[in-house]
């Protein structure tokens, strides 16, 4: 195979890393010597990181460009089953920067971030994260389903792993656990899908012509999948409790990349999906229901980081809503902002619980005068989120609402206004908690980082500003037409937001608007902080596996042992009676062998 | 000149006479007198076949047949002095314990 | 005239053998079985089988029957003590049956099969054409036998061997330092 220049860098963005990785792994002494461990870790990734540039800015250059590389992996008699290969075109090679990207600034803060954790852990880390970046670009780069699927499952493993880092916490093991029985629930949709496309159209590509019916299965079966992975209403329990992982995982893995990898899926299979309407009805819905159900519970809660976490459910919520509603662009164009701000939003919240070693708000507060660098980028994220006219979020989640006007699905509109609303609210109460009022009482020594600290932040508050302004560029990679217009959703969309800042302010800032205004909502807060969810769960998996669990066991203990009970009864029973013929008279078996010697011979004879 | 179906019959009936002697004596000897008769049944078939059909194949057959009966004599008779000394007697019927 | 030959060989054959299976004494039994086998030679010398028939008289009657003989004899409980020929009353008439029955299958199948000859084919098997053939064509049979022989004598002797305690090598040892 020739390897054309594109596809080494290709090739380079995961090999590189997985050279990390593997030399992490497989050396001990380099894995327990922590540091050396991490600027292995940090180069791999910057390498990767420039490659992915590298190939973004000649795909720019040459938009239509789509490079498709593959080899046969598993052949089957005249045919091939499966293969393996790369395919880089406008889609992947953006989400290549994006992952690349904030993998590698992620990285960059966790030196800093992590430097108080012994070597060894320290080298685990790094060496999961080069893992995660080698997972996720196979599955960026993937050019059928089935490759798809192996990064999805990695992905998915190094999540797992960096939500259970501090493993000898017994709540982070028990969120790593949740997340991959979570995750590994919905993955069986994937697997499924996979079956049903392989066996209508004998191959994994997602280019293949489908029956209605069968894509209506297809897709549906794939977004149970991407409703696991991007944390959509049911199944987004897992993400909120995999804050447990450190924060730096968080803004990685749980914010801008893998669990944006569900949208991504949508988004790379998008034919198939354009052929089924049901199931796109479904996902708009679902979409906008997660979206507003998420950022009612981001708004009580008091953990900065469960705060963020919501919020990602609920902005993944919009992107599914998006490419629900029929355009693929839409959703891809936010999962881009979104990367940016919520990394930057998590990594300022890391900044922030570095400095005061507490992830409630009510610790936190008046923060701004001693962390500058970091409120400042903070807010610039949280606006960006909220929707603020020349941030990057703005540009996204207006085209969403466009969209949605557009198609006519009022009912999810609504719920998307609503939920623009909330979410401006929610990260307008956390800026004043964290930033501004009181000091908490852990915020006396808080200071602002150091260079690995503080430059990630910088680099994702600039991109936070600026990337919206790139619709047209990416637009054009994804081969969608884009052109930015005002419209009147548009507007009522960020003025909601603004007036949700604004109310904010009058509560948590100016403290002129009491919150005994909003008792009527109180058993809508009580709902939303109970976790409901989970204890719904709990009583029907938890109630529903017990019982299941005392059949089985029943069954086991009376049908199976009974079975294998009466076999060993019946063969002592059998060989107690059958040992009788053993008489050891002499006669008798001289009887046995002329009774067959007669049979014999008159078989012989007559048969 | 005699059938051959005559000598067959004759050593059928042979035969059968020693399954009935192995089938009702208890005497360990008498079950081996009780095989002798059968093995010579069996002798007397291979010597007539050879003589009716021609060639000897049948008569050096015999031979070997007549040593291996000597053999199994010679076997069997130790095993009855065996059977003597285990359980003071020869008696099939009582030595039937197939085991210790 | 052949026939009549047969006709008393075969009598005195069935007769024999009847009384082998019958007669209370076993030493009786023994020599019973003896006058079997003398007429089983005879029956062999109308089939033109002398070498046969020689075998039967040496080998047979002469080494096997003393053999039995001896059995019989190194099994007696006691002195001129009548060994005793039992068979077991309650189990004559299935074991009657089972050889009545036995026959009649064999008897049929005999009638049955077409074609059997009617007459000896007279040509007289000699010692040197069994001779030959048991260094010729079955030479390798021949051989395997010996080791047979071999074989269930060594068996034998092992089998009627008299383990006496006293006679292990050590004790005798033992005996002679004391």
């Amino acid at each position: 195979m020739q390897l054309s220049a594109p596809l080494s860098m290709a090739l380079a963005t995961i090999l590189l890393p997985l050279l990390g990785a593997l030399l992490i792994g497989l050396l001990p002494a380099l894995r327990k010597s922590g540091k050396p461990a991490a600027y292995l870790a940090v180069a791999a990734a910057l390498g990767s990181l420039l490659a992915a540039i590298k190939l973004l800015s000649d795909q720019l250059a040459e938009p239509g460009r789509v490079v498709l590389e593959v080899t046969r992996w598993i052949p089957v008699e005249g045919a091939t089953a499966a293969e393996i290969g790369i395919r880089l075109d406008g889609v992947s090679a953006l989400m290549l920067v994006v992952v690349t990207g904030v993998a590698f600034l992620v990285q960059l803060f966790s030196l800093e971030y992590m430097a108080a954790e012994p070597p060894p852990a320290l080298g685990r880390y790094f060496g999961y994260h080069s893992l995660f970046i080698v997972a996720m670009n196979i599955l960026v780069l993937a050019p059928n389903l089935l490759q798809l699927f192996i990064g999805w499952e990695l992905v998915g493993l190094t999540s797992y792993l960096l939500i259970g880092f501090y493993w000898e916490k017994p709540s982070a093991a028990r969120a790593a656990v949740k997340a991959f029985w979570m995750t590994k629930l919905a993955d069986m949709g994937l697997v499924v899908a996979l079956i049903v496309l392989y066996r209508d159209s004998g191959g994994f590509s997602w280019t293949a012509a489908l029956s209605a019916g069968t894509a209506s299965i297809v897709t549906a079966l794939l977004f149970v999948a991407v409703m696991g992975k991007s944390a959509q209403f049911p199944l987004h329990i897992w993400l909120p409790d995999a804050m447990e992982g450190p924060t730096p995982v968080s803004a990685l893995l749980h914010a801008a990349t893998m669990v944006a990898a569900g949208v991504y899926l949508i988004v790379r299979v998008y034919p198939l999906f354009d052929a089924a309407p049901d199931t796109r009805l479904v996902m708009t819905y679902i979409g906008s229901f997660t979206a507003l159900f998420a950022a009612i519970v981001a708004v009580v809660q008091t953990d900065i980081k469960k705060v963020l976490a919501y919020s990602t459910c609920s902005q993944l919520g919009y992107m599914v809503a998006a490419l629900g509603a029929g355009s693929a662009f839409a959703g891809y164009f936010h999962l881009t902002t979104h990367a940016c701000f919520k990394a930057l939003l998590f990594l300022g919240a890391g900044a922030v619980i570095h400095a005061v070693h507490s992830n409630e708000l009510t610790d936190m507060g008046g923060l701004f005068g001693k962390m500058k660098l970091t409120a400042v980028t903070f807010i610039v994220g949280a606006l960006a989120l909220a929707g603020v006219p020349g941030l990057a979020g703005f540009f996204s989640k207006d085209l969403i609402l466009e969209v949605l006007y557009e198609k006519q699905q009022f009912a999810p509109l609504v719920a998307l206004l609503a939920a623009a609303f909330l979410t401006a609210f929610y990260m307008g109460r956390v800026i004043f908690l964290a930033f501004f009022g009181a000091p908490g009482k852990a915020t006396q020594s808080a200071h602002d980082g150091h260079f690995p600290l503080s430059a990630p932040l910088v680099a994702l508050a600039a991109l936070s500003l600026a990337v919206g302004f790139f619709g047209g560029n990416i637009a054009e990679l994804s081969g969608a037409p884009y052109q930015f217009h005002v419209g009147a959703v548009g507007i009522v969309g960020t003025l909601l937001g603004l007036g949700g800042l604004l109310l904010a302010y009058l509560i948590y800032g100016k403290k002129s608007v009491s919150l005994d205004a909003f008792s009527f909502l109180a058993p809508v807060g009580a709902l939303a902080r109970s976790g409901a969810v989970d204890r719904a769960y709990q009583a029907v998996f938890r109630r529903g596996v017990l019982v299941l669990a005392g059949a089985v066991g029943w069954f086991d203990r009376y049908v199976i042992d009974g079975v294998m009970n009466f076999l060993g009864w019946g063969a002592i029973v059998g060989g107690r009676q059958l040992r009788r013929i053993q008489t050891g008279n002499v006669s008798d078996y001289v009887y046995a062998v002329v009774a067959g010697a007669m049979l014999l011979l008159a078989w012989g004879m007559f048969g | 000149m005699t059938p051959l179906a005559y000598i067959l019959l004759l050593a059928a009936a042979l035969f059968c006479t020693g399954v009935y002697a192995v089938l009702t004596r208890t005497n360990a000897i008498g079950l081996l007198l009780g095989v002798e008769l059968m093995a010579n049944a069996v002798n007397i078939n291979f010597v007539a076949f050879s003589s009716y059909a021609g060639g000897h194949a049948g008569q050096v057959f015999a031979v070997f047949a007549i040593a291996l009966t000597v053999a199994e004599v010679v076997v069997g008779l130790s095993l009855v002095i065996l059977l003597y000394r285990a359980h003071k007697g020869i008696r099939v019927d009582e030595a039937r314990a197939l085991s210790h | 005239m052949a026939l009549i030959a047969f006709g008393i060989i075969a009598t005195a054959l069935l007769l024999a053998a009847a009384l082998v299976v019958t007669t209370k004494n076993l030493v009786h039994a023994v020599l019973w079985l003896a006058a079997t086998l003398i007429a089983t030679a005879a029956l062999y010398v109308t089939l033109q089988a002398p070498f046969i028939a020689g075998i039967q008289v040496l080998l047979y009657t002469g080494g096997v029957i003393t053999l039995m003989l001896f059995g019989v004899m190194l099994t007696r409980r006691h002195e001129r003590v009548l060994v005793e020929n039992d068979s077991n009353p309650k189990r004559r008439p299935l074991a009657l049956a089972t050889s009545l029955g036995l026959f009649a299958l064999l008897a049929y199948a005999i009638l049955q099969t077409p074609d059997l000859p009617r007459s000896p084919s007279g040509k007289m098997t000699t010692t040197a054409d069994i001779g030959r053939s048991f260094l010729g064509e079955h030479l390798l049979a021949f051989e395997v036998l010996s080791v047979l022989l071999l074989a269930a004598m060594i068996g034998a002797i092992v089998l009627a061997r008299r383990y006496d305690q006293g006679a292990e090598p050590r004790s005798v040892v033992r005996k002679k330092t004391a």
